[in-house]
């Protein structure tokens, strides 16, 4: 039974990290429509930023998130209103060969600065945690749950309760209209993607703690980003926190399984989300638009 | 009217013409390395190395080629299809490491195989649209290589488990002309099967799901026997380059038989040439894998950075490559089988007017 | 930089040496350049232990080079190792393999980094007969398919680990219990299988094995599950980025035993800096260790092997055992070519699956399949941020610290 506990309490914390990569991935899928494969390399950019900090500053990990955010809300912006939004009006499958190319741009020059190295940042109080019997919750991972729900509900709050906020709601419900009642659409759309790259710079702080990083290191998270968005429902982003911890829970329990379940992880999770996905295309949270 | 109408004729021509005496020149090149015409003292114009990537190059074309009769021409964004190349690789592998079948027998279950898995998953699959149907796809594409390698029958590996898969090295005479030919002959096939589907039926049912999948079920489109059918047909082909392939290649495993970044490889390749169109696919392979050979440095033109250091000399190369991405994207939205054939011409105001197409 | 000018002093000095002495003795003409190449993960996820493996490679040809070359018969051939960055891809690997052979005229081919684009390579070097020594391909299915011109250096998969249950077994109180932790590549699974059949005669039980997918970050259930089997020893068969996110979820869930040996990872020293004051205790089993012991026929002395280093490559620290064997395969070509006395690749893979020959590294000698099952792993631990080599005695600088300690009481 503590056992069972203990795997819920560890399933939800590694969520944390999952609802941290997909808010901002969903945030730019649903309102862009850009299924953005520069997100793991956004992701790395913001975990070597928190690396850098605490190395060079000895800053707390968990005070650098806030500089992560705003450097990587600039890179964001400054993407989409140069490069992005030059071809936002090509097929849908180009954005998937500009995020391409331009992960690659972000990963080998994480590459010419950083180096191949394996970095983790691991401040004094990291492996320690509350006990309660034999079941234990880290205060790293509690914490980075915490920091990750924190930010959706800021990104939610942004989202619904801010001026810009509504404006990305009324393009994520019809762009023509939008620009018709005088939305400065380019603006808009950068600001959007600044938002989705702030959300992965966060995340990349949060993955920086829990494991070693390298260049490289973000792919498999646009891999999970798709399922976590996917489970969730896509355009809210109350539903990626559903997703989020739903998939860290399939996770630990997939892991569980006695002998060899988590060579299965991947085809566990993607199968899942197959199934969700042609049994309930609106995902386990979202509405039938 | 008439002028351009002449100046695109021209230009037509002289596509096909400088088109024709490279296609043959690549086809017939690799026939000086014969024992015969080196005896006869004709010069070698193509080397082993040449073999090994213009075979790359013919298996990216059938894979692009592939990809677009359910991407491009039926508008479906498959982004799971190495799964075929895999499942074509391993059907192939295993009849040849297990059941010690002989390389050509074993050859036609590939895309047999392929296909009918592709059948299979696409019933439920394509009932999806836009990306929740790309994100499913590769949701597949993800979880058969996974099983691929771990699945164990009596606690023994089924399929090779992590070590792969080691087919014994044929005897093959001058076995790299051959599956060079082989690889060349399913490019040919690949690009023939969609020159036939857009000129079917069949064909214009797939575009007119393309286009509107209500309004073609109204004209009387079976629309799912449809698109399943463009689904396995993209799949039958992919695993055919991947029977060839586990031959040619004679060690596969999971990386590289399920290499996850041929998914967006393909679709690159296809986008790259133009989608939808019969030799565009083919156009994009040829592009980006000399490129992406001339980045690194195996062409036999190469190119020198001044002010890199040796060590950051491919990493440099790496941005260059996805700077160019970048840069046709915005540039040429169309794919650059729009040059070809006199439909546009490569010139500044061409560029220009594609960027103002897309921009916002 | 005052180091490194020294040590291109001391390189100088040599090449002094060499030719003054070269004018007395036998060897005096200089004949063609020998062109070794291997492609290597330039860039890609493999980046890391593909430049490691380069830096093994380097300090060989620098030093050959300020000798003047390999002597063949009097004659000295100097050495050229041309790279290709194969992005990390396996597929990659064979076309470079295949420009290295047909346009760079490669005379022999050292090895690439990883099992997958080894497989690939040792497939086209024998389908081109050309020998290639490989150092970074520990996976005995490569050596099993009867291949003749592919050889390893460094000691198989499956004896990874088995060391640190030799050393196990001498300490007090004894472990007895085992919980093993695999990543579910073809490596790794091998490191597993040796101690599921090891284990056994060494008076052990694994009362766990559990498989997990090969580059996780998320161990969080497995190590639950071992601290579960409450195990004396807890076994990771992984890579570095697995290793560190175990020993990180091991602290955070209080997974306590008396030893935590992995067997990649905590050799390389990122594993040190990732991980600080917790990287201590772990142990690992490693193919070389900068205090091991051996009498080299040739070449240079582990200490001096360990200075030569760090002349070139400032601020490193010490090599890890990628950069050893990597320039152990360089030399045990070398010998066979000078032992062969000629460039004929025939001859030179005779000549390789002759070799017994002891360096820096250890003893180099290829069973009928290529492997070098002769050279025994080393134990090191991790005491107070410093590796040491713990087992065997003969070649140990500390004495293990055992049992370790629970994370409370660090």
């Amino acid at each position: 039974m503590a056992n069972f506990v203990q795997l819920v309490i560890l399933g939800l914390l590694a969520g944390g990290v999952y609802v941290a990569v997909g808010v901002g991935f969903g945030l730019v899928w649903g309102v862009l429509n850009i299924v953005n494969l520069a997100h793991g390399g956004l992701v790395i950019v913001g975990g070597y930023i928190t690396w850098q900090l605490f190395t060079a500053l000895h800053l707390d990990p968990f005070l650098t998130l806030p500089v992560n955010a705003v450097a990587l809300f600039v890179l964001g912006y400054a993407l989409q209103r140069g490069v992005i939004n030059r071809i936002i009006r090509a097929p849908l499958l180009f954005t998937f060969l500009l995020t391409f190319g331009l992960n690659l741009v972000i990963i080998n020059i994480l590459l010419l600065i950083f180096g191949s190295d394996f970095r983790s940042v691991t401040p004094t109080y990291s492996g320690q945690g509350l006990e309660f019997g034999s079941v234990v919750i880290p205060y790293v991972s509690l914490t980075s749950l915490g920091a990750a729900l924190l930010l959706a509900a800021a990104l939610a709050f942004i989202l619904n309760r801010t001026r810009i906020g509504l404006a990305i709601n009324a393009i994520a419900a019809d762009r023509d209209a939008a620009q018709l009642v005088g939305i400065d659409l380019r603006h808009a759309y950068a600001v959007t993607f600044g938002l989705g790259a702030a959300c992965a710079g966060v995340a990349g702080g949060l993955i920086a703690m829990i494991q070693a990083i390298t260049p490289t290191a973000g792919e498999p998270y646009t891999l999970q980003a798709f399922v976590v968005v996917i489970l969730g429902g896509l355009g809210r982003v109350s539903a990626t926190v559903v997703g989020g911890l739903a998939f860290g829970l399939v996770e630990a329990f997939g892991q569980s399984i006695p002998g060899s379940g988590s060579v299965f992880a991947n085809a566990i999770a993607f199968g899942l989300m197959v199934l969700v996905l042609v049994t309930r295309p609106q995902g386990l949270m979202g509405r039938l638009r | 009217m008439i002028a351009t109408l002449d100046s695109n004729r021209r230009w037509r021509r002289a596509f096909l013409i400088v088109g024709g005496i490279i296609a043959a020149y690549a086809l017939l090149a690799p026939l000086t390395s014969l024992d015969a015409a080196v005896s006869a003292n004709v010069p070698l114009l193509a080397d082993r190395l040449w073999f090994r990537i213009a075979t790359y190059i013919a298996m990216f074309i059938v894979m692009a080629t592939g990809w677009n009769i359910i991407g491009g021409i039926t508008g479906y964004a498959a982004f799971g299809n190495v799964a075929f190349f895999g499942i074509g690789a391993y059907t192939t592998g295993m009849l040849i490491a297990k059941a010690k079948w002989p390389f050509l027998a074993a050859l036609p279950f590939a895309p047999v195989v392929a296909a009918l898995f592709a059948a299979l998953v696409g019933l439920p699959l394509l009932r999806l649209r836009g990306h929740y149907f790309a994100v499913a796809s590769l949701g597949v594409g993800v979880a058969v290589g996974e099983l691929v390698q771990n699945i164990d029958y009596g606690g023994q590996p089924l399929f090779g488990g992590a070590s792969g898969l080691f087919l014994p090295i044929d005897s093959i005479a001058n076995r790299g002309l051959f599956f060079f030919y082989l690889m060349v002959a399913a490019a040919a096939i690949s690009i023939a099967v969609t020159w036939w589907v857009l000129r079917s039926r069949f064909g214009y049912g797939l575009i007119a799901i393309r286009e509107n999948e209500e309004a073609a079920a109204v004209l009387g489109v079976n629309t799912t026997a449809y698109k399943v059918a463009a689904f396995a047909l993209a799949a039958a082909l992919t695993g055919l380059a991947g029977g060839i392939f586990s031959q040619w290649n004679v060690f596969i495993n999971q990386d590289n038989a399920f290499p996850i970044e041929y998914n967006v490889q393909m679709i690159l390749m296809a986008l790259l040439g133009g989608t939808g169109t019969v030799f565009g696919p083919a156009a994009g392979a040829i592009l980006l894998q000399l490129l992406i050979q001339f980045l690194g440095g195996t062409l036999p033109i190469s190119f020198d950075l001044p002010f890199v250091s040796e060590t950051a000399r491919p990493i440099v190369a790496q941005i260059i490559l996805g700077l160019l991405l970048v840069g046709v994207v915005i540039f040429v939205p169309r794919g650059v089988i729009d040059f070809f054939g006199g439909r546009s011409r490569l010139s500044l105001s061409y560029l220009r007017r594609s960027l103002r197409e897309t921009s916002l | 930089m005052t180091l490194r000018n020294l040590g291109l002093l001391a390189a100088a000095v040599v090449v002094a040496a060499v030719a003054c002495g070269g004018s007395t003795s036998t060897a005096t003409t200089t004949g063609s350049t020998i062109i070794l190449g291997a492609p290597l993960g330039l860039t890609g996820s493999l980046t890391k232990e593909s430049t490691l493996t380069q830096q093994g490679y380097n300090l060989w040809s620098d030093w050959i080079n300020a000798k003047g070359g390999i002597v063949v018969n009097n004659v000295k051939h100097p050495v050229t190792i041309k790279y290709y960055d194969d992005t990390s891809s396996a597929n990659q690997s064979a076309v470079l393999m295949q420009k290295l052979i047909t346009e760079d005229k490669a005379n022999f081919l050292l090895g690439p980094y990883g099992s997958a684009a080894t497989a690939t390579d040792a497939a086209i070097a024998e389908q081109n007969q050309i020998p290639m020594v490989e150092a970074n391909g520990a996976a005995q299915s490569i050596f099993s398919q009867n291949y003749k011109y592919t050889f390893g250096v460094l000691s198989p998969a499956n004896k990874y680990l088995q060391g640190v249950l030799d050393m196990a077994a001498t300490l007090n109180p004894k472990p007895t219990t085992i919980a093993l932790l695999s990543a579910d590549d073809s490596f790794s699974l091998e490191v597993a299988d040796g101690i599921n059949t090891y284990a056994p005669t060494k008076g052990m039980t694994v009362v766990l094995y559990k498989k997990y997918k090969n580059g996780a970050t998320n161990l969080s259930a497995e190590v639950q599950a071992a601290k579960a089997a409450n195990a004396d020893i807890v076994l990771n068969s992984g890579h570095l980025l697995e290793a560190i996110a175990i020993n990180k979820a091991a602290k955070e869930q209080k997974l306590n035993a008396k030893i935590f040996a992995y067997s990649v990872g905590p050799s390389t020293p990122d594993f040190i800096t990732a991980l600080g004051a917790d990287a201590n205790y772990v142990y690992d089993g490693s193919q070389w260790t900068p205090q091991v012991k051996y009498t080299p026929a040739f070449y240079l002395s582990e200490a001096d092997y360990v200075a030569a280093y760090k002349a070139k490559y400032p601020g490193l620290g010490d090599p890890d055992y990628h950069v050893a064997e990597s320039t152990a395969a360089c030399l045990a070509l070398e010998r066979a070519i000078e032992n062969a006395g000629s460039l004929d690749p025939t001859k030179v893979r005779n000549a390789l699956a002759a070799l017994d020959v002891t360096v820096f590294f250890g003893q180099v000698k290829f069973d009928s399949r290529g492997l070098n099952i002769y050279k025994p792993m080393v134990v090191e631990q991790i005491q107070n941020g410093v590796h040491h080599t713990v087992y065997p005695a003969s070649v140990a600088d500390a004495k293990p610290m055992y049992p370790t300690p629970s994370w409370d009481q660090r």
